[in-house]
């Protein structure tokens, strides 16, 4: 059983080695009890009519069935009950909305003193400092949920709900939407990584300028086929809002919200049948884009880092 | 009667509580009594969260709503314990008569008693050592 | 005992004769279908759940199929999300309810000694409610139309009518349809289980089947009504545009969770509880002893059924609620586990004191405990809050829930299957193919489910019709699909079982040696059920009072003969089963067949809009249960009273809170009270929702204090004249009577008038903001009430001007004045909150 990018197990936060733990020490619970209820089935079973007499019974019933199960029960509501104390947050924490989309992730850092940066599909947090997520929904109910770090949290129309965490070690990891929100529930994730503090410091600072744009062919294209309605790319005057923001798509990892790698292949194959790639997606298909726009598009899309 | 199980209580009332009815309706009382401090649970909180903004230092109301619950049910399990153990045959009560069907119906309603106890005990546990609306 | 007439065998042979003709079943290609008899209505009801629970398998079968390896194309998206949304939805509201409730139309007046239950055209009109609503809704997957929301139906995805079709009306209004029936059917189980039992029987002897129906059917009475008002108020917002759950306008998609899980737990033991009493009624068979610990299994079927309504948040623990209210829900959702394990103890304890016979049913009772064990000890796992956090909505909790379903419900189910095929059919099943298939269902339920736990914590969600191969759950999913599959081969097998009885000899009379009152049956049976009504004086009479099937079979017990040609059981009391009445039950009529055709016309219309069409469906509808009602309730019997044996004669009539009609009413109306509380939740769910709640603004204002103070005052005059039309009439005051009937008819009518306009004169806007749409709905409930109370008053009036009512036979103004204490209630409840409340708040 070799843990994915995606497991429970594979943590990286302080909530989510606490319910590793957790879940470790219920189900050697479970495995006793299962254990001893199905020896006392065969040990039933097989004993000898009268084994044990109506008053046996009885006690076998108040003792085995009502106390013990009570006792067990009650401990372990009072023991795991702390847990559900949120880590406490203070003014200065990072704070980063995600809002969640048919079938993406709108993702805004908003560190103390400093001015946002908006970005898609990719979550970054920095090791052993508390980051506050409000976790919003744009259209449909969707949950956040990065399994390495903390459990999930919806994202519910309407409200905003905050889940606090604090990673404990650098890497890659991945999250994905736990509450069905229609065709490509399946297709929304997106790529987690944690950071050393500077590191997570410098990246950030690096966001928040736009990148160096080309104006090749490519621009003119993803111009003329109108992609600047939906998507905003920093430095240029492609601002659109209802899509996600590429201001530096090709410096993620993946694209399409997590579910294929960043190629030219995949973003060519996106761009022109994107309903293929992701059913249900507000995008539309570009059937009638020729080979070498969606080519262009593509090499442009590749040059922001 | 009260010759042969000598209680502590009062023979006088443990008389009274002898000819009490005993039906259908008294054996949901403790349950009723769990599912109502549930509800005033669930209302409290949400009542204090979304129109109070937060909890007072000392939740009197829930102290008092949960004592007031237990002194039910305690009530009810000392009713029925008294009926249950009416002069009679020991378990099980199946004889078609009406002390055995009293009995039956005591004994559930001691039972439900006490689960409806440590329903509400489980259900307090919480508000003891959450103490805020995050 | 005058026993001596019944040693008489040319006088048995005539009764028998009597009987055979006054239970004759219709003959005929249509007139067979009219029949009301409790033995065929049941099989019908058991099979049309049976092929519902194949098909939704074959679904299950089909989403293995495309998970079994990563990135698959078999079935599209579209495609993957009708499956589960009808695979979850078909197995819940078209199998394991209606199952619960078919089993036991057949075996509940077997265990109780009666000929029927009380209602038989009920059964009748639940089941036909039940097939045709199961038709439209699981048809629809062949139209592509199938709904694709998921079974809990979460707005706002699908309260968006651009993102979700047809689909969602079709689940709502076909499934409201459906929750209809379930309630009649609770209705009459319940009333079943309260007033028909045998004489003795009392409520320390019966039979823990009954108990547990009994439970069960209350629980559905208090758990589906919810939802009914839930989906009134979803039908509100998608189909005229009315504001619940769209947070643009005031609403809020929690609301509807709440509503759904208020249902959806208890939902889950609803189809638990009857697999403890098929277990219940099995292992003491097996055994060959009583029921180790009677008052325990009571008392955890009663504790199970209250805690059960205290869990539904825990299907919300991530929705961002506080978390001192979800540690409530927690903490309830562990000490549910209390009673649950009681009752396995209580199993273990009684097979301990027993000599074990070992047998096909108990091997079925003891494996999916063993299955159903592991599925809650992953509950109480899953009842951990921040456990949950990880595990909510991934595979995780998909093979937690089909532990529980498949060992609380379904291997139980094949279990009663091969425990009571003899008992409905004579014949027994195969113990070689029973057994063969028992260890296919086990490894296959634990191959498919076991390696779930892994994939889930391991990162997949639930309801993906995909997964990529980088989370590492490949071979965990390869496995789940083997298991199904094996798990399939196992149902197949039961199936070919089934398929070869027909084939077999009949068997021996009780072959299980069991004790209880329904292996009387014999394997000739006819379609009388019990030849006599017996005395009952043990839990298991068959192994403890002598001579009793012999007796039972001479008919030297109660009502061994139908003399006047009419279908009759005893009713008897609540508490101690003394002898009250023989009741006239309702023989074959097409009426509940055509009613159940013109409500489901109304649902199934308004699905496609044709609002026109579903308005003279409504209007069929009420004719035909004023007809039904007309004809066949409450009928002045050509004699007082009749003797049943024994020297013992008992009234053919009675009305009041003895009656049986009198109880369903009280029963139903609970449920009613129950749907109205849900709306009445609504309206303070949102007042703690918004700051500003009653808010201000155009079209927001009302409906102000004057009219709902009016429209309080007329309902309650209305309660006022009907209850004193009730007591004069008592007293002989006939036009006094009629007079005060038509006065509450006016002043119920006057009360519709009143309760709409407040909303109406004050121009609230039930578009704008979810303020408004409340109040409207409130006022639009309680003014649907009054006309209906209306109706009511009406009837007893035409009542008793044909003569069918008089002050002796007054069955219909008693029940009528239960619904207006009803009515009375929801009125006071509903003007003080929408008159006066906003004053306060």
């Amino acid at each position: 059983m070799k843990a994915g990018p995606q497991s429970a197990f594979a943590t990286f936060g302080a909530e989510a080695e606490y319910l590793a733990r957790l879940t470790w020490w219920m189900v050697g619970g479970a495995v006793v009890i299962a254990a001893v209820v199905a020896a006392m089935f065969v040990v039933a079973i097989r004993s000898p009519e009268g084994a044990i007499g109506d008053r046996g019974g009885r006690r076998l019933l108040m003792i085995a069935g009502g106390l013990v199960p009570t006792i067990v029960l009650f401990a372990l509501l009072v023991t795991t009950l702390p847990a559900m104390r949120p880590i406490r947050a203070e003014a200065g924490d990072l704070r980063v909305r995600v809002t969640g989309e048919q079938f993406w992730w709108r993702v805004r850092y908003q560190p103390a003193g400093a001015a946002a940066v908006e970005t898609a599909n990719e979550v970054r947090v920095p090791v052993g400092r508390t980051t506050v997520f409000d976790l919003a929904a744009g259209d449909v109910l969707h949950s956040f949920w990065i399994p390495g770090l903390a459990g999930k949290v919806d994202m519910v129309p309407g409200r905003t709900n905050r889940l606090v965490v604090r990673a404990t070690r650098a890497g890659r990891f991945r999250g994905q939407c736990a509450e069905f929100c229609g065709l490509s529930h399946a297709l929304m994730a997106f790529d987690v990584v944690a950071m050393e503090p500077a590191a997570f410091d410098a990246w950030l600072a690096a966001r928040r300028a736009p990148p160096a744009v080309v104006a090749d062919a490519g621009m003119r294209a993803f111009d003329a086929h109108g992609c600047a309605a939906c998507h905003r790319v920093a430095g240029t005057r492609f601002a659109g809002q209802i899509g996600p923001d590429l201001s530096h798509l090709a410096a993620r990892a993946t694209l399409g919200a997590g579910i294929r790698p960043m190629t030219r292949a995949n973003l060519i194959r996106f761009t022109r049948a994107a309903p293929d790639v992701k059913p249900g997606a507000r995008m539309p298909a570009y059937d009638d884009m020729t080979d070498a726009d969606a080519v262009a598009i593509a090499r442009w899309l590749e040059t922001l880092k | 009667m009260s010759e042969e199980t000598p209680g502590r209580l009062h023979h006088g009332l443990r008389a009274r509580i002898l000819e009490l009815r005993v039906t259908l309706w008294t054996l949901i009382v403790p349950p009723t009594v769990w599912a109502v401090h549930f509800l005033f649970c669930y209302l409290w909180v949400a009542i204090s969260c979304a129109k109070m903004g937060g909890f007072p230092r000392f939740p009197t109301a829930f102290v008092a709503g949960t004592a007031a619950a237990i002194a039910v049910i305690l009530a009810s399990g000392v009713i029925a314990w008294v009926q249950a153990r009416r002069p009679g045959d020991p378990p099980p009560h199946d004889q078609s008569t009406d002390t055995d069907r009293t009995r039956f119906l005591a004994v559930a309603t001691l039972l439900l008693a006490a689960l409806s106890a440590v329903g509400v005990a489980f259900t307090a546990a919480p508000a003891l050592m959450l103490t805020d609306c995050r | 005992m005058s026993l001596h007439a019944q040693d008489d065998p040319q006088l048995r042979a005539a009764q028998e004769e009597r009987l055979r003709a006054t239970w004759k079943p219709p003959q005929g290609l249509f007139l067979r279908w009219t029949d009301t008899n409790n033995n065929r209505v049941g099989v019908w009801y058991t099979l049309t759940a049976f092929g519902f629970m194949l098909f939704a398998g074959v679904l299950a079968l089909i989403m293995r199929t495309q998970l079994a390896v990563p990135d698959n194309d078999l079935v599209s998206a579209n495609g993957f999300n009708q499956l589960f949304t009808l695979h979850g939805s078909m197995m819940m509201f078209l199998f394991a309810v209606p199952m619960f409730e078919a089993v036991s139309i057949i075996l509940l007046p077997q265990l109780l000694g009666a000929r029927d239950l009380p209602f038989p055209r009920l059964s009748a009109f639940g089941y036909w409610s039940f097939l045709i609503g199961g038709v439209f809704v699981s048809g629809s997957i062949f139209f592509n139309a199938a709904p694709d929301g998921g079974w809990f139906m979460y707005p706002p995805f699908t309260t968006r009518t651009d993102l979700s079709g047809l689909g969602a009306d079709i689940w709502m209004l076909g499934l409201s349809f459906i929750e209809v029936s379930s309630v009649a059917a609770a209705v009459e189980l319940i009333v079943g289980v309260l007033k028909c039992r045998p004489p003795g029987m009392r409520l320390n002897l019966m039979p823990l089947y009954a108990w547990y129906i009994l439970v069960v059917a209350v629980m559905i009475l208090f758990a589906f009504p919810p939802l009914i008002a839930g989906d009134i108020l979803f039908e509100l917002e998608r189909l005229l545009g009315w504001s619940f759950f769209d947070p643009a306008k005031g609403g809020d998609p929690i609301l509807w969770q709440h509503l759904f899980w208020i249902f959806g737990h208890p939902e889950v033991y609803i189809v638990f509880l009857p697999s403890i009493a098929l277990f219940a009624m099995i292992v003491p068979t097996f055994a060959r002893r009583h029921l180790l610990g009677y008052p325990w299994i009571v008392l955890a079927a009663v504790g199970t059924a209250f805690l059960s309504f205290g869990l539904w948040v825990h299907h919300m623990f991530t929705t961002g609620l506080p978390k001192i209210s979800l540690a409530f829900f927690s903490a309830a959702s562990e000490a549910v586990a209390i009673p649950t394990g009681i009752q396995i103890f209580a199993f273990i304890a009684t097979l301990w004191a027993g000599r074990v016979v070992w047998s096909v049913p108990l091997l079925y009772a003891v494996g999916s405990i063993a299955i159903f064990v592991i599925g809650g000890l992953t509950g109480v796992m899953v009842a951990i809050a921040p456990f949950d956090w990880q595990a909510h909505d991934t595979y995780f909790v998909v093979a937690h829930l089909h532990y529980v379903l498949i060992g609380g419900t379904l291997i139980p189910l094949f279990g009663g299957l091969y425990y009571y095929w003899p008992l409905i059919t004579g014949k027994k099943l195969s113990d070689r193919i029973g057994r063969t298939a028992f260890w296919f269902l086990f490894a296959g339920a634990n191959l498919t489910f076991f390696p779930m736990h892994f994939s889930g914590l391991m990162g997949m969600p639930r309801r993906v019709f995909t997964y990529p191969s980088e989370l590492g759950v490949d071979g965990f999913n390869l496995a789940s699909t083997i298991g199904a599959y094996v798990f399939a081969a196992g149902v197949l097998l039961v199936c070919i079982d089934l398929a070869l009885s027909p084939r077999r000899a009949k068997a021996e009379r009780n072959p299980w040696a069991a004790g209880t009152l329904e292996w009387l049956a014999h394997p000739d049976d006819e379609d009388w059920g019990i030849r006599s009504v017996p005395l009952i004086e043990s839990r298991y009479p068959i192994w403890d009072q002598k001579d009793f099937v012999r007796k039972v079979d001479e008919g030297r017990f109660f009502l061994p003969d139908a003399e006047e040609g009419r279908r009759e059981t005893i009713v008897t009391t609540v508490l101690d089963a003394r002898p009250l009445q023989v009741l006239r039950l309702g023989g074959p009529s097409w009426k509940p067949m055509a009613t159940a055709v013109a409500l489901g016309s109304v649902f199934i219309l308004t699905t496609y809009h044709l609002y026109w069409w579903s308005l003279v469906g409504a209007v069929a509808t009420l004719a035909m249960v004023l007809w039904w009602l007309w004809s066949g309730t409450a009928e002045i019997p050509e004699k007082d009273e009749k003797p049943i044996g024994h020297g013992m004669t008992l009234p053919l009539y009675l009305s009041g809170p003895s009656a049986s009609g009198w109880w369903a009413m009280f029963i139903t109306m609970m449920a009613d009270a129950t749907a109205f509380s849900g709306l009445v939740f609504g309206y303070f769910f949102f007042w703690t929702r918004h700051e500003d709640f009653p808010p201000s603004g155009v079209g927001m204002d009302g409906p102000g204090a004057f009219w709902p103070m009016v429209a309080l005052g007329v309902s309650l005059a209305s309660w006022a004249a009907t209850v004193a039309a009730r007591e004069v009439h008592a007293r002989g005051g006939v036009s006094a009577a009629r007079a005060l009937l038509a006065a509450g008819a006016l002043l119920s009518l006057a009360a519709v008038g009143a309760g709409l306009a407040g909303p109406w004169t004050t121009g609230l806007e039930p578009k704008l903001h979810v303020y408004p749409a409340i109040v409207w709905t409130l006022a639009i409930w309680t003014s649907a009430h009054s006309g209906v109370g209306a109706i009511c008053q009406l009837y007893a009036l035409a009542r008793s001007l044909a003569g069918r009512t008089t002050p002796r036979h007054d069955a219909d103004v008693r029940n009528i004045t239960v619904y207006h204490h009803f009515l009375a209630i929801t009125a006071i409840v509903t003007y003080l909150t929408i008159g006066l409340f906003p004053g306060l708040a």
